[in-house]
């Protein structure tokens, strides 16, 4: 690459920048690998570079010949934190693939394992955001909200992380929802909004808070367009797009698309608390109105078929996963994860900001980088 | 029980080393510290990210051939006596991705972590329940608590 084509962050790149901080890939302040170079000017970060790839597993590659069923319940292995979305998202393909009819009940109880795991995913980025701005009260508050939800997907899944929940067809016969479980989904579901509401009270009216998180690691509603980011770290900037509004799984279901408007920390942990909400919202309408009839349909006949893509709106944003379906193997496996474009997000968050809001920066915007990880081919333009 | 070991069993540090995993092992581990639910800290048990003052290292995920320096740097950062628990189906044989295909080995990962740093014990799961890290903390503590 010359030196003209070279992407630049900012203006900065031509200019000679005093100090570079350098952290990672192991580094004390980052619980996930992954190097940042931070370009500091009295204090002020000029720009940054976020360098990932020590995590590369090459999940597609053992993906790549295996039976689709087997593959999908590889693809959970991709991320522990949205381990429902790639299993879901890659069942999605084959289904759209071979056109195959999903049970209605099978449908419901995909989107309450979908919505729960938003909830913990999203508790969890709020106790991480909430232990790296230095408040070990409100994280541990937080992880015991989440705790109750960690019951709940135990309860549906049999396990607390990797839960399987979807197959080719309808979801797993262990997921069937009785009406005990139904009670507890309920029950939980009163006692997370109580939680939860009480929480962002007691959030938004500290001032402490507030003042260390307004105007803190802001995003540009235009830089967010252009990097293509999306989810929750796009929403916080004013852009309401939401994927689950496209998707016909979601057509029964009434929810509110969250929004705000600053695109820094303070935007970026209350849209995450108010989308808390609003699964909430979903997981009592699928419950309440559980439609009756079988879990699995069984009826389909495996063919040959060619790439096939499916998109869907995950904890962090656009998840893609596309295969072509050969003899009952998976060929040409590509997952492509929302963090890969919100990383270019984190780097623009970073510029502007005083050295020690850096790492906030970087945790608004929710980074995974173990989903993110992937093999990927730069093309020049 | 020498005042030593009486007072190092009163302030067993932590420190978590993530290699590639996927992520599930890490939450759980960091929820068993940091929850009310189950709380180490009340064990004495802390979590650090600074290996000069750890005890006990815990390391998750197969290890990949990028991870494999910093894992050993780390390790011999740590002071002695030290203990290692591998967490997780990944730490403890490669997990789904140590292998392609039967017995084709990946090029990427060059776990599990007993080949790469001794281990003194091993949790397992997929991912590891916070119940049976506390369990395997508490396995490794003789180690730290008898040496001289």
């Amino acid at each position: 690459m010359d030196e003209d084509n070279k992407i630049t962050l900012g203006n900065s790149k031509k200019q000679v920048i005093e100090t570079e901080v350098p952290m990672g890939t192991v580094h004390s302040a980052a619980i996930e690998p992954y190097r940042i170079r931070l370009f500091v000017e009295d204090e002020v970060v000029k720009d940054a570079e976020i360098t990932i790839g020590v995590n590369h597993r090459g999940v597609e590659r053992i993906m790549e010949g295996l039976p689709v069923e087997k593959a999908n319940s590889l693809t959970e292995k991709i991320c522990g934190i949205c381990s429902n979305s790639h299993i879901w998202n890659s069942v999605l393909v084959a289904e759209k693939a071979l056109g195959i009819e999903v049970p209605e009940r099978a449908q419901n109880i995909r989107i309450i394992t979908e919505e729960l795991e938003r909830l913990h995913s999203h508790l969890l980025y709020l106790a991480h955001g909430n232990e790296v701005l230095g408040h070990e009260t409100f994280s541990m508050r937080l992880f015991y909200i989440r705790e109750t939800v960690m019951e709940l997907l135990r309860m549906i899944g049999g396990n607390r992380v990797q839960y399987g929940v979807p197959i080719i067809g309808g979801v797993r016969p262990r997921a069937e929802l009785n009406q005990m479980k139904i009670q507890k989904i309920q029950e939980g579901m009163n006692l997370l909004e109580e939680k939860i509401s009480d929480f962002a009270e007691r959030f938004v009216s500290d001032p402490m808070i507030m003042s260390r998180i307004t105007g803190v690691g802001t995003l540009k509603k235009e830089d967010a367009l252009r990097l293509a980011t999306s989810g929750p770290t796009l929403r916080a900037t004013g852009v309401a797009v939401d994927i689950r509004r496209d998707m016909k799984e979601y057509d029964p279901f009434e929810f509110d698309v969250i929004t705000q408007d600053d695109g820094d920390v303070k935007s970026n942990l209350l849209v995450r608390v108010l989308e808390n909400l609003e699964s909430i919202k979903i997981i009592r309408q699928a419950v309440n109105h559980l439609p009756e009839g079988k879990i699995t349909n069984r009826s389909w006949d495996m063919q040959d078929t060619p790439i096939t893509k499916s998109y869907i709106e995950v904890p962090r944003g656009k998840l893609y996963h596309s295969y072509a379906l050969e003899e009952g193997r998976v060929r040409h496996s590509i997952v492509r994860t929302p963090s890969i474009a919100n990383i270019g997000a984190m780097q623009y968050a970073c510029i502007g900001s005083h050295i020690t809001d850096a790492q906030l920066a970087v945790v608004q915007c929710d980074p995974c980088f173990t989903c993110t990880d992937r093999a990927i081919q730069i093309i020049q333009l | 029980m020498s005042l030593k070991s009486y007072s190092r069993a009163r302030a067993v540090h932590v420190m978590l080393v993530y290699t590639g995993g996927c992520n599930g092992c890490d939450i759980e581990i960091v929820n068993c510290i940091f929850s009310p639910k189950y709380d180490a800290e009340q064990y004495k048990i802390f979590l650090t990210w600074n290996p000069r003052e750890a005890d006990v290292l815990v390391v998750t995920g197969p290890v990949t051939k990028h991870n494999e320096k910093p894992l050993k740097a780390i390790y011999e950062a740590i002071p002695e006596p030290k203990a290692v628990i591998a967490a997780g189906a990944c730490a403890l044989m490669g997990g789904v991705y140590k292998n392609i295909h039967g017995d084709i080995p990946s090029e990427e990962i060059s776990g599990p972590v007993d080949k790469i740093i001794p281990v003194d014990a091993k949790v397992p799961g997929c991912a590891v329940r916070p119940e049976d890290v506390l369990a395997g903390a508490v396995a490794a503590l003789p180690k730290l608590l008898d040496a001289e």
